[in-house]
């Protein structure tokens, strides 16, 4: 600690207004919540947005029924719904939407902001970030940015809807009818996407240097749990992934707004516009490099953190040490440097030559190494453990064959040839989301019922817990595997009719390809529904937060799962600067069930009880730590 | 509860917090830069026109290189002030730093001023390769005379009726709005305001809502009466909207529940039985439908001269007898000559011949049929050339051209003696400074082969301030030239819309102003509110400035990468 810190112990016993404490709060865990609070909301809403397009793929003939409708105006239906039905446009709209809304807006600052925010810093023994009042601007920059994002929503052009990967030249010709660019969604899903990306690269920043500066004494970086150590990489894909895209924001936005001609080539054509007012020679293809050079190493945000969060239940439930520890660590970082090298596999078909592909080619099969060794870990720490299934286990339990579909779905569509067939197909979508949905947002589940305790002192109740977990579960793949095999018989990820215009009506006519729609579009209706059940079994969760919070459980003590990390070193709920006690680590992360401790775990902080013990230095926070008790790290 | 390290250094990585953040945040800026940088990359390889080379004043350029260059090393003498604790030499230093940065700013702006008064247009039609020969210059200024344009001088410009001419006219009879966007206000604004006294814009049919009279026929055009009318529209189309849905959920209820078919797949609606029980709907709920009109047209009484910024109406929405601005009002009548009048400083044929030699022609051959060198002298030519007219019956811009071929046949023959050859520039473009030197010799293509010759070309204008940021319209006088619409391919100030690179030249250099902005703000706030901090804790007033004299070096080594990248490659 500095010299400084010794003048300012009362600190603790300040009263701070409302609006101090808990909106514009710089206290990282009152920001962790409000990051979880704010993703979430998103999350519900993109989820929403779904809903309401799955509807118009399984029944594209068919007005909104009531309960999906009932939200927007009659003025906004006229607009935007034909007689009630979803347009091509609309669809289109939501599809963007849903896209931006999950990834930008929900999983990553659910993931990282929120869990990041809240648990890094008790788990390093810092006080709080590095830099709290840019802790804080991170966060009302995020909130900005969605909102403005949302807004659009309710303006005449709608909002974007040119996908979530914004490609240009559609991006940079949809809304051009707007006089006023500024209020066109196009333009202001670019302006939200700049705010986002500053709010994360604030965010990174301050993570990075948090976890560098302020690890508490003796906590060495390979005894930091890897939790911490998931989030440094993750902090580090965003600081240095981010910035291109914002480059490409930026160059998009130019094209809208001072009629530049970054992304459009030349002799760009519209039937209503004819050859449109631009000097031409822009590079679409720039455009996608830059997106992928962020949208690859962005899977990772996504992922990262649900690992980290299934690595710390993992051992704290199956009471003992994470398998491969290091090597895990090794291949979290590996992960890192490999993802700024593989983002062009998402454009295999866009005619950048044989080479190219062949390169990206060989670093995609390259980066399964990686994940293969987290996720094998993993599963390698259940053999022999004694596993208690409380309600955060069985999320990560699930957690690990899910993201394992997920994972090797994948693996066809590293190859360009197999990927030619595959490509925009339901097949990627059904990829993807066993990565996010069932994978990274089971760990994300797991990762709240796990720090519950910690955030509220009560747990979360295990009754509406499991009412939560199995229907989610069997909805989940019931909605996401028949994409699977509607994507390997052809469905084009973006027919808004679910494919009716393709259907073979005629039976036994030669329209091939008509005939396998036929067979395989009714699948739809199947996924619809699981669509419609996995809503539905949200709402025990929501229940669950809300009512646990006044009325559940309440933990008995500061570590109610004898788990080993910093966090439960803390008082219950944590007070404003964390640690009662001066934080010293005197071993590895996961000591569980070591034979030479009478109780099955052994926490970092507490000190080691030897006959020695009047030799135990006192240790100077500038010591580098490996020097004290070196010995005691390794000893698993 | 205080955050550790803020101040002293942290032993086992030797840095305080903001050391950290900041070689960090420059380690995202480096990316953020690398994707614009990349991005020019892209652009100039893959440009399919002639990418301008050394088309930016070298001079502001390189000032701002060295005033930049110079900021930085004041900023290291502010922080080591600090560190000795001699507080008015940390103000010298840092005062010079920011007056550094905004003397850079200055001549930025004097940069960007120039480009954005600074006219292009890109000819088209006629020759073999569609022209593409490029005029520059400045946009004269021109009033309405009758269904006339009339050139008149630079300082009038801010009276009324005068207007940038390169503006659409237009005689307007009929407008109609689309009710179903909004009407962009400030075009409605401007088109009343536009109407001569006298003149009138009156409904043509009353709108009726549900037997309603919303606004009543012969009412004058309004921003208010249009929103009244788009509001009743709306509502109109909601209530409609509703009651169809209403039937159709009727129709499938029944189809499902009381038919029985309930293997009857949503996708397949061709059956008889849906298709008669839709048809009764129809029957049904026509009647119940309000059906307000989508569109409202005004009369224009007389119909006069609209004056249009060619943006609002992009050329593939206007024909000779309609135009559609890009909120969907269309406006009937009749296009009147809306030629583009400037004073030309250069002539550029470079896109020209590129076409040309892509498609097997002689580059030369194909500039000879450019518009710009046959195209008949304005009557109205500038009064200097009048002496010429009855015997010469070139263009003015066509005799430039001529003693530009001059001057190209000796700079050919110098470089032929060490063996080189001259630059597509030397060859297809002719420069301001050009322009005025063969000017200045009364277009007499020997004598300009002579001046070449001796050296004495442009000797003149060397140092010449007025031609700082490009050509200087205040103090030289520039052929004069009225280009038709029709043969306007494609025009725009220098602005990122011109091309590619003004695009790129815009966007890096703007962001790249906006960090010295920004840092300029940050240097500031330690300056003039650094005092209570240095009084209390000196050697936190001294780490962050050492922070933001690391983020001033970073924005200096941008401009020392973007320097000649821009204006000398």
């Amino acid at each position: 600690m500095s010299a400084e810190s010794h003048d300012h112990h009362d600190d603790h016993h300040h009263v701070l207004p409302f609006w101090k404490k808990y909106l514009f709060s710089t206290d990282h865990k009152t920001i962790g919540i409000q990051y979880g609070l704010a993703a979430g909301a998103f999350l519900l809403f993109g989820f929403f947005l779904m809903i309401v397009m799955r509807w118009s793929i399984a029944y594209p003939h068919e007005p909104l029924p009531g309960y999906l409708s009932w939200i927007f105006t009659d003025g906004w239906k006229a607009r935007w719904l034909d007689d009630g039905k979803v347009t091509g446009e609309t669809y289109n709209m939501f599809g963007a939407m849903h896209g931006t809304i999950m990834v930008f807006l929900g999983v990553v600052p659910l993931g990282f902001a929120a869990f990041g925010n809240y648990v890094t810093p008790l788990q390093i023994g810092a006080p709080d970030m590095a830099f709290p009042k840019l802790n804080m601007a991170s966060f009302w920059v995020y909130l900005a940015g969605g909102l403005i994002m949302c807004m659009s929503f309710f303006m005449e052009s709608g909002a974007a809807k040119s996908g979530w990967t914004n490609y240009s030249p559609l991006a940079g010709y949809a809304d051009r009818q707007i006089v006023n660019q500024f209020l066109a969604g196009q333009t202001q899903w670019l302006i939200g996407l700049v705010l986002l990306i500053t709010s994360s690269l604030l965010g990174s920043v301050n993570f990075i240097t948090t976890i560098i500066q302020l690890r508490a004494k003796g906590l060495t970086w390979m005894r930091l749990p890897f939790f911490v150590w998931a989030m440094l990489v993750t902090a580090f894909l965003l600081l240095l992934a981010f910035p291109p895209l914002e480059a490409a924001g930026i160059m998009q936005l130019m094209d809208r707004v001072t009629g530049s001609s970054f992304f459009m080539p030349s002799g760009l054509y519209s039937k209503s516009d004819g050859i449109l007012d631009l000097s031409g020679s822009g590079s679409p293809l720039l455009f996608q490099h830059l997106f992928w050079f962020l949208g690859h190493p962005e899977v990772y945000v996504l992922l990262l953190p649900a690992i980290a969060c299934v690595a710390e239940i993992i051992p704290a439930n199956t009471r003992k040490p994470l398998w491969g520890y290091k090597p895990m660590v090794w291949a979290v970082i590996v992960l890192g440097f490999l993802s700024f090298i593989v983002w062009a596999h998402h454009m295999y078909l866009t005619g950048m030559g044989p080479v190219i592909s062949t390169f990206f080619q060989t670093t995609t099969v390259l980066i399964s190494v990686p994940s293969v060794i987290l996720l094998t870990s993993m599963i390698i720490s259940l053999w022999g453990g004694s596993i208690r299934f409380t309600m955060p286990m069985i999320w990560a339990a699930a957690f690990l064959p899910m993201f394992g579909i997920g994972g090797l779905t994948g693996l066809p569509l590293a190859f360009n040839l197999a990927d030619l067939h595959l490509h925009d197909t339901y097949y990627v979508i059904g990829h993807f989301h066993y990565v996010v949905a069932p994978g990274i947002l089971f760990g994300l589940f797991a990762g709240v019922y796990h720090w519950y305790p910690k955030m509220t002192g009560r747990f979360m109740d295990n009754t509406l817990g499991h009412l939560h977990f199995w229907p989610s579960l069997i909805a989940m793949n019931f909605l996401f595997f028949p994409m699977l095999t509607q994507g390997m018989a052809g469905f084009h990820r973006r027919w808004y009719n679910g494919g009716e215009g393709y259907i073979e009506k005629v039976d036994g006519g030669i329209n091939v390809f008509g005939q396998t729609v036929a067979q395989n579009i009714h699948l739809n209706e199947v996924m619809t529904a699981a669509a419609m059940a996995l809503a539905i079994f949200q709402l025990p969760f929501l229940v669950n937060m809300f009512v646990s919070y006044f009325w559940g459980k309440k933990v008995t003590s500061d570590n109610p799962w004898d788990a080993t990390t910093l966090e439960w070193a803390t008082p219950t709920p944590p007070g404003h600067g964390n640690f009662t006690f001066d934080i010293a680590v005197y071993r590895g992360p996961y000591e569980y069930s070591r034979p030479d401790h009478d109780k099955d775990y052994f926490p970092q902080w507490e000190e080691p009880k030897r006959s020695t013990t009047v030799e135990e230095p006192v240790i100077p926070a500038e010591v580098p730590a490996e020097e004290v008790s070196a010995e005691e790290g390794n000893k698993h | 509860m205080e955050i550790p390290f803020v101040v002293n250094a942290r032993k086992d990585t030797g840095l305080f917090n903001s050391k950290v953040g900041i070689w960090l945040f420059l380690a995202s800026e480096v990316t953020l830069f690398g994707g614009l940088f990349s991005g020019y990359l892209f652009l100039r390889l893959y440009a399919d026109y002639p990418w301008p080379e050394r088309a930016l004043p070298v001079l502001p350029g390189l000032i701002n290189t060295f005033v930049l260059i110079g900021s930085s090393v004041t900023v290291v003498f502010a922080w080591a002030a600090l560190k000795m604790r001699e507080w008015k030499k940390f103000q010298v230093y840092m005062a010079i730093t920011l007056l550094c940065a905004l003397l850079f700013m200055v001549l930025k702006g004097i940069e960007y001023n120039a480009k954005f008064n600074h006219q292009a247009v890109r000819i088209t039609g006629g020759s073999p390769v569609e022209d593409f020969g490029i005029l520059e210059g400045h946009v004269h200024y021109a009033k309405l005379d009758g269904d006339h344009l009339k050139d008149v001088p630079k300082e009038q410009k801010g009276d009324e009726g005068v207007f940038p001419a390169n503006r659409l006219i237009f005689k307007a009879s009929n407008l109609t709005f689309a009710l179903k966007r909004p009407a962009h206000e400030a075009y409605v604004t401007a088109i009343l305001d536009q109407l001569p006294e006298g003149g009138s814009i009156k409904l043509v049919d009353p709108y009726i809502v549900e037997g309603k009279t919303i606004v009543e026929a012969g009412e004058d055009l309004s921003v208010d009466a249009l929103a009244k009318m788009e509001d009743a529209f709306l509502d109109a189309r909601a209530h409609d909207s509703k009651i169809r849905t209403q039937f159709e959920k009727a129709s499938w209820a029944w189809i499902r529940g009381e038919q029985g078919v309930t293997e009857m797949s949503t996708y397949v609606v061709e059956t008889d039985l849906w298709k008669d029980r839709r048809a009764e709907d129809v029957k049904a709920y026509t009647p119940l439908m309000l059906g307000a009109a989508a569109e409202v047209a005004f009369k224009i009484e007389p119909p006069f001269n609209l004056v249009l910024d060619p943006d609002d109406s992009p050329p593939g929405l206007r024909s000779s007898e309609q135009i559609r601005l890009r909120d969907d009002t269309v406006v009937k009548g009749k296009m009147l000559d809306s030629p583009i009048i400037m004073a030309v400083d250069a002539i550029d044929f470079r896109h020209t011949a590129q076409r040309a030699e892509k498609e097997g022609i002689d580059p030369l051959e194909a500039i000879k049929t450019s518009w710009i060198l046959t195209h008949e002298a304005a009557h109205h030519d500038d009064d200097t050339a009048e002496g010429h007219k009855s015997e010469d019956h070139r263009n003015e811009l066509k005799k430039a051209w001529d003693c530009h071929s001059a001057w190209l046949k000796y700079e050919t023959e110098r470089l032929a003696e060490d063996g080189r050859v001259p630059t597509t520039n030397d060859k297809y473009r002719v420069n301001w400074d050009q322009m005025l030197a063969y000017k200045k010799l009364d277009y007499d293509e020997e004598a300009v082969y002579n001046a070449s010759k001796d050296g004495s070309l442009y000797s003149t204008h060397l140092f010449d301030l007025g031609g700082f940021a490009g050509a200087n319209h205040n103090k030289h006088h520039f052929p004069h030239v009225e280009i038709p619409r029709d043969k306007v391919g494609f025009e725009s100030s220098f602005t990122p819309k011109w091309s590619t690179y003004y695009a790129i030249y815009f966007t890096i250099t703007g962001l790249h102003g906006l960090h010295v902005i920004g840092g300029a703000l940050v240097l500031g706030y330690y300056l003039f509110f650094g005092r209570k901090m240095y009084e209390s804790n000196p050697e936190w007033l001294a780490n962050r400035v050492e922070v933001g004299g690391l983020f001033w070096h970073f924005v200096d080594l941008v401009w020392i990468f973007l320097f000649p990248i821009l204006y000398l490659m």
